[in-house]
């Protein structure tokens, strides 16, 4: 199994690097229940690159595997991974552990 | 032409390897070729391809060959891997190969050139040239000229200069170069390799007045500092054209020496060089045209009308509209009768819908401290269309965590939020190709 945690850990440093970029009143929540991309969501599209982008690396650089985060396959998803920081962690264990069984 | 080179008979043409060639060698060797070329029984209207770089018998045997009315394929070897295959589309039935010591080698080649612009050429009994598009985005094209009408500019007698020969021998630069020098009678400065210290060298050597070349050669010579090493004050304008270039570069080289004149050309394999003039040596703004050329603006991209277009290509559609312009495939800004030209269609990086021209992004970023080099250009991203991502060349190791951090802050004051690099890497190999142009197909 995939350790939720360790994915969540590895969701809120990539948070922290955005905030270090982040207007003190545009901060990030590292909380699972962080909403953010879509309705009252805290990220613009760009703001979701950088994101994807942080936590993409950071799971090459302390899992050892190559995840695209950002694809046909996350919008195709009944719920949308980039909804909440909880759904993220979720859809990113759904991609290893399928990587795991492929 | 020739008989301008009669009248300055003992005037330098040619400076090569340290040594001198004046008017009345260069005369000489023309009625040599032209002797050869007859013994050979190389007819009127052949394609002749001439591999080589500036020597003294590859500009002689080019004034020949445009004399004998035949259609020049100009070769050097920065295209050497694609030689054979530049062979082949042209149809050359002849080649002159130049070795290092300008001995020539002639080669008969078993083929028939035959296409409606060479049988043109033929039935008007003009010479004609051939320029390959550098193809970074894609095949090369051929370009065929009419060199009649690429030659009526220099009917106008211009500044007599003594020019380093920068642009290459097979490139649009190149040969306006050697025919704008050749046709007021200045003398051609060769360089072997074009590299910041051997150019410079030669400027101050050879009291060098023009030096026409690229922003990337501009900012290598900032770079390497080479400008400090030789007595520059010879050198009255330098040219640069063939891609956009950097602000800070532009106004880094003007402070350095206010008093050299920085002039942006325009020229295109397909139309030949247009008459520019800078707002100032400071600015990129400028006014393009001339005689023979007219302009317009048709959806924010440059187009042209030009008396000296070529034909057509000879492996591609044409690329005329209609009415006969050419797109130029470059974005510009228009303020009264000047232009600043803002980057290729073809380059430009589209995020979320905003365009980002990566020029503007390297200007910023080159102004950074500890960057040497760098190529900006755009990947595909699921969210946005595309990302803008740099490639970035240090003159000191940096961690590559920090320095991405650096330049992301770095550009968060000065540029958009979209424009900023998403993705940056530090490499340590040359940005730029042997045609001093950037390289933004590493990806």
């Amino acid at each position: 199994m995939v350790d939720r945690n360790k994915i969540e850990q590895i969701i809120f440093e990539a948070i922290e690097d955005l905030n270090f970029q982040r207007p003190q009143e545009d901060q990030l929540k590292k909380s699972e229940d962080t909403v953010l991309f879509g309705y009252s969501g805290q990220l613009d599209s760009l703001g979701l690159v950088d994101l994807v982008l942080a936590v993409e690396q950071k799971i090459t650089e302390k899992l050892d595997k190559v995840v695209t985060l950002a694809d046909e396959k996350a919008m195709s998803q009944k719920k949308s991974p980039f909804r909440t920081v909880g759904f993220l962690a979720e859809y990113i264990c759904q991609l290893l552990e399928e990587e795991k069984d492929g | 032409m020739l008989q301008k080179f009669e009248h300055n008979k003992t005037k330098d043409a040619i400076i090569w390897n340290d040594e001198a060639y004046s008017y009345g060698w260069l005369l000489e060797q023309i009625q040599n070729w032209k002797e050869k070329v007859e013994k050979r029984k190389i007819p009127k209207g052949a394609v002749v391809i001439l591999e080589g770089d500036f020597s003294p018998n590859a500009v002689a045997l080019f004034l020949c060959l445009l004399e004998h009315s035949c259609i020049l394929v100009p070769l050097t070897s920065t295209v050497a891997a694609k030689k054979h295959t530049f062979m082949e589309i042209a149809q050359g039935e002849v080649a002159f190969s130049l070795g290092d010591r300008d001995s020539v080698k002639i080669m008969l080649l078993s083929r028939k050139a035959d296409h409606e612009f060479y049988r043109k050429l033929r039935q008007l009994n003009h010479p004609g040239l051939v320029l390959f598009s550098s193809g970074s985005t894609g095949k090369s094209k051929a370009a065929v000229h009419d060199m009649k009408n690429l030659l009526e500019k220099f009917k106008v007698p211009r500044n007599s200069l003594r020019t380093i020969t920068f642009l290459l021998y097979d490139h649009i630069g190149g040969v306006n170069t050697m025919l704008y020098t050749l046709s007021n009678t200045g003398c051609i400065v060769t360089v072997q390799d074009r590299n910041p210290d051997r150019v410079l060298s030669a400027v101050e050597k050879y009291r060098v007045e023009l030096l026409p070349t690229s922003p990337t050669f501009i900012n290598l010579i900032l770079l390497s500092e080479a400008y400090t090493r030789y007595t520059l004050d010879s050198l009255k304008t330098v040219t640069y054209g063939t891609e956009p270039m950097a602000e800070s570069t532009l106004k880094k080289f003007h402070k350095l020496f206010p008093k050299i004149r920085l002039l942006q050309t325009y020229g295109l394999s397909e139309l030949g060089i247009l008459r520019s003039k800078s707002k100032s040596s400071d600015s990129l703004w400028v006014k393009v045209g001339g005689e023979g050329f007219q302009t317009r603006i048709v959806n924010g991209i440059l187009q042209i009308n030009a008396k000296s277009a070529m034909l057509g290509y000879l492996n591609a559609e044409s690329p005329f509209t209609e009415d006969g312009w050419f797109n130029t495939g470059d974005y510009v800004l228009t303020d009264g009768e000047f232009i600043k030209i803002l980057g290729r269609q073809s380059e430009i990086i589209n995020v979320g819908g905003e365009k980002v021209y990566p020029s503007e992004v390297e200007s910023v970023i080159l102004e950074m401290e500890n960057v040497a080099e760098v190529t900006v250009y755009g990947e595909k991203n699921f969210i946005t269309g595309n990302i803008v991502c740099a490639n970035v060349r240090l003159f000191k190791h940096e961690d590559q965590k920090k320095f991405s951090l650096r330049l992301q802050q770095n550009c968060s004051q000065i540029l958009e939020n979209y424009k900023i690099p998403r993705k940056i890497s530090i490499i340590t190999e040359k940005l730029h190709s042997e045609r001093f142009k950037k390289v933004r197909s590493l990806n």
